[in-house]
């Protein structure tokens, strides 16, 4: 029984906490531009933390205990705000 | 010479106009540019990450009078091009509206205006260029190139102060027959971009753009 229940927690666990993503995003150059993906994605009810950093072009985003973001809104965001998205790593 | 030399740089390298004239989708862009010979405020809405449309107004000033004209505008993102460290911009705009002019005797009529825009940029260097031309029938008639090219001297983070060394190059045959040359310095903090300079004839600029 104790197996059965650490194995139930180890396999849900993963969805009971927040995921940090990070996204690459190529043209992002000028910091008063860029203002719209924070502005975008700290809209997002699942968007715990949102942060932008134009030396490393990346955007990381936390969310919310028992939350994730597809990667499709993700590009859609990032799109939207007129930038492309190189790449997408999950934590 | 010096003057034809930057001049010539400018409109070679140049770019930029005042800022991209379409932003993030469901933005607002709220501006204002001003020196003696002209003012342009413009309120944008960037309805796609393409496509903006909007309320602007210019105002011309020759020989101590005015010619106003108020449009109904939308702009165009034609293409961008974005690149690791840069990126790159092209714009078309087109509006309709009304112009006004009390120069020579006070007429008013319907008018239109069309544009191109391009700009280049990396987080230290900005270039562009941008052409206008404004037409009301039996009212007025008026060209304007414009050209920019700045450098950072330092790369600002995304919360830090930016700041900008740039001269513009402005060239409106109908309004004043020499270019006019202004060194300003731009900065700009989160959402809100301010500049001043001042040109090689001692005419103040003033410029605020804030996005919402």
């Amino acid at each position: 029984m104790k197996k059965i229940i650490m194995l139930s927690l180890c396999l849900l666990s993963p969805t009971l906490y927040a995921k940090e993503i990070t996204v690459k995003v190529n043209g992002m150059v000028c910091s008063m531009c860029a203002q719209g993906i924070q502005k975008k994605f700290s809209k997002i009810s699942e968007v715990k933390d949102i942060k932008v950093d134009l030396d490393t072009k990346v955007v990381s985003i936390v969310t919310k205990d028992d939350k994730d973001l597809k990667d499709s809104k993700i590009k859609e965001i990032i799109t939207e705000a007129g930038y492309n998205v190189a790449t997408i790593e999950r934590k | 010479m010096l003057i034809k030399v930057v001049c010539l740089l400018a409109l070679i390298f140049s770019l930029p106009s005042f800022s991209h004239p379409v932003i993030y989708k469901e933005g607002t862009v709220v501006s204002s540019s001003n020196m003696k010979s002209y003012s342009d405020n413009q309120l944008m809405y960037s309805w796609s990450n393409r496509w903006a449309s909007g309320l602007n107004h210019w105002r011309f000033t020759k020989d101590e009078s005015n010619t106003d004209l108020a449009f109904l505008k939308t702009n165009y993102l034609l293409y961008r091009y974005n690149g690791e460290f840069s990126q790159g911009n092209i714009y078309v705009h087109g509006g309709f509206g009304v112009a006004d002019s009390e120069i020579e005797k006070r007429q008013t009529n319907e008018a239109y205006m069309t544009g191109v825009e391009m700009d280049w940029e990396t987080r230290t260097l900005y270039t562009s260029w941008k052409y206008y031309y404004f037409t009301s029938p039996k009212v007025t008639d008026i060209s304007m190139t414009q050209a920019r090219i700045g450098f950072s001297p330092y790369e600002a983070g995304f919360d830090q102060l930016q700041s900008w060394f740039m001269v513009q190059v402005m060239y409106m045959p109908d309004v004043e027959k020499e270019a006019i040359i202004t060194p300003l310095l731009r900065f700009f903090y989160k959402n809100v971009l301010w500049e001043i300079g001042s040109s090689t004839r001692a005419e103040w600029m003033l410029n605020i753009m804030v996005h919402y």
